[in-house]
């Protein structure tokens, strides 16, 4: 096999392993991605999260070449997808339709992916073990679940041992168990140096397995950054506090300019770090019995930053 | 592009539809020439190995394999593979020339061997060897045009009963009523008006070699256009 830089070393020394820059594409009317810019790094795996419709697809699609885009640029290390020598080795997708001729079978697909990629003919096989399609490698693919085609597209994306992998939505069909596999699988591509840009939905899915999230929505990039960093959102810290005298308590915070919502004992302070709330509740002479960081649910989050109910 | 040509050679041969139309193809071809040959009152033996249908089959073999892309969703894994979409299509266009090829060696091939023997057993006059020649270039030279005509028409069309379903019109209603209407213009379309000079059969108006010539023409004009929509198209 053809040999590249190590793993998690761009190509162009400095530049991120996906950049999106000032990205849009319409189809006709409708404006599916608008002035859309983010990098991925390699070593971390990306959530890229947004409701239906909120340009997702088009946007990976874009980076894959298979739509135009209508300004700006998606680039792996600053080249286009098909400028990319060798693009299979480069960059493994799982794209949200993923089909194969249902009369063939899964080894037959990969060998043609393999010959098509200039892999070698052992990396059929190993993909297969990898995603534990082996035994029913000489099926036509037409007899199988739609978990059993996820993993095939997923192997077909391992199959040049790419720098980057892309996927969108691949839990679909996926059982449980295949789940926590395809959570493992993207932990050990990352740990690898690996990029990988997972697009979901399924918000509980991604906040289990990402390092950074991008959300979406409209087209637009409304938060990008590390998980806990966008989970806690643009608010500033928060704090959650359970006081003997709430009454007292939240009185002291509001009188120092922080917002306070009051559930019975229980306190959310929003502009408030854990220590601050510990210094003004002991300036204030008030017993607290429990003190913690508050960070937002994913849920809440995305529903804040998209306006949208998941 | 020779990786891309070995991939779908692969894809061909290990498809189930490609050997059931060879299989068939031959049969049908042997049982018609047989026929032909055995109960023909004034049988020519050039007519009989040349007017032969079975050579249109690989104008839908290929039409159908470029339309299944779509049909089957495939196109887009096959453009991540290969992302240059116009060698893309011309590694599939050059793949069902080889594949008219083959399927008309192995037509053709049996069915003069075994239409040679019943003519010569009845003592009516058979091909010799220039004449076996003559007839296997003409039907190796259409199938090797006509695949990859029925690749390009269905990647322009992409609809695969559309698709199949118009280049059967064309090739048996449309263009011979054309022929018979205004003949100088029927004789230069692309499935049976130009092809038919080319075997030397009853549309045979132009003589082989301006025949092929159109033939070609036709395959590379309908190519450019396949290639220039594939390039634009968005694949959603």
């Amino acid at each position: 096999m053809k040999k590249f830089p190590p793993l998690g070393k761009p190509k162009r020394p400095g530049r991120a392993a996906v950049e999106i820059r000032d990205l849009s594409k319409r189809f006709g009317a409708v404006a599916a991605v608008n002035h859309l810019s983010f990098e991925i790094e390699p070593g971390r795996v990306t959530g890229f999260l947004g409701p239906n419709g909120a340009g997702k697809s088009t946007t990976l699609r874009a980076l894959l070449g298979l739509v135009q885009p209508s300004s700006g640029s998606a680039t792996f290390g600053g080249l286009r997808y098909d400028e990319l020598d060798e693009p299979s080795a480069r960059v493994g997708a799982v794209l949200e339709d993923a089909s194969f001729h249902p009369g063939r079978s899964a080894r037959n697909h990969l060998r043609v992916l393999a010959i098509t990629g200039n892999h070698p003919p052992h990396r059929v096989e190993e993909v297969l073990s990898a995603v534990g399609l082996s035994d029913a490698a000489d099926r036509r693919v037409k007899g199988y679940s739609m978990g059993m085609r996820q993993r095939l597209a997923i192997a077909a994306a391992l199959l040049g041992d790419p720098q980057v992998l892309i996927l969108d939505e691949p839990s679909n069909g996926l059982d449980p168990p295949g789940i926590i596999w395809l959570r493992g699988l993207m932990r050990e591509q990352a740990a690898d140096g690996r990029a990988v840009l997972i697009s979901s939905h399924v918000l509980a899915e991604v906040a289990q397995s990402v390092d950074d999230v991008g959300v979406i929505a409209d087209g637009e990039l409304r938060a990008q950054g590390p998980l806990e960093q966008v989970l806690g959102g643009s608010d500033g810290p928060a704090t959650t506090v359970r006081a003997q005298d709430p009454v007292r308590l939240t009185g002291a915070l509001e009188r120092r300019g922080h917002r306070v919502d009051r559930d019975g004992d229980v306190l959310n302070v929003f502009g408030a770090t854990p220590e601050e709330v510990g210094e003004i509740a002991g300036h204030e002479r008030l017993a607290v019995l429990g003190l913690a960081p508050r960070t937002r649910s994913l849920e809440e989050a995305f529903i804040a930053l998209t306006g949208v109910q998941s | 592009m020779t990786a891309l040509l070995r991939a779908e050679l692969l894809k061909l041969r290990t498809t189930r539809t490609f050997a059931a139309v060879v299989a068939s193809a031959a049969a049908l071809s042997l049982t018609l020439v047989v026929l032909g040959a055995a109960l023909g009152k004034e049988t020519k033996a050039h007519a009989l190995f040349t007017n032969s249908a079975i050579t249109y089959i690989i104008v839908i073999l290929g039409a159908i394999a470029m339309t299944g892309e779509w049909r089957h969703r495939t196109i887009t894994g096959s453009v991540l593979a290969a992302p240059n979409r116009v060698r893309l299509l011309a590694a599939k266009a050059i793949s069902y020339s080889v594949a008219g090829i083959a399927l008309s060696i192995i037509v053709t091939v049996p069915t003069i061997i075994v239409g040679e023997l019943v003519l010569s057993g009845r003592g009516l006059a058979t091909l010799g060897a220039g004449g076996i020649a003559d007839v296997l270039w003409r039907n190796l030279a259409v199938a090797a045009l006509l695949g990859p005509l029925g690749v390009c028409v269905g990647a322009l069309v992409r609809n695969q009963i559309v698709t199949v379903v118009g280049l059967v019109i064309m090739a048996a209603a449309i263009e011979p009523a054309v022929f018979q209407a205004v003949p100088e213009v029927g004789r230069l379309l692309p499935l049976a008006g130009a092809p038919g000079g080319v075997l030397g059969g009853t549309h045979g108006d132009l003589s082989p070699a301006p025949a092929l010539a159109v033939m070609v023409a036709w395959t590379l004009t309908i190519f450019a256009a396949a290639a220039w929509r594939l390039r634009s198209r968005d694949l959603v």
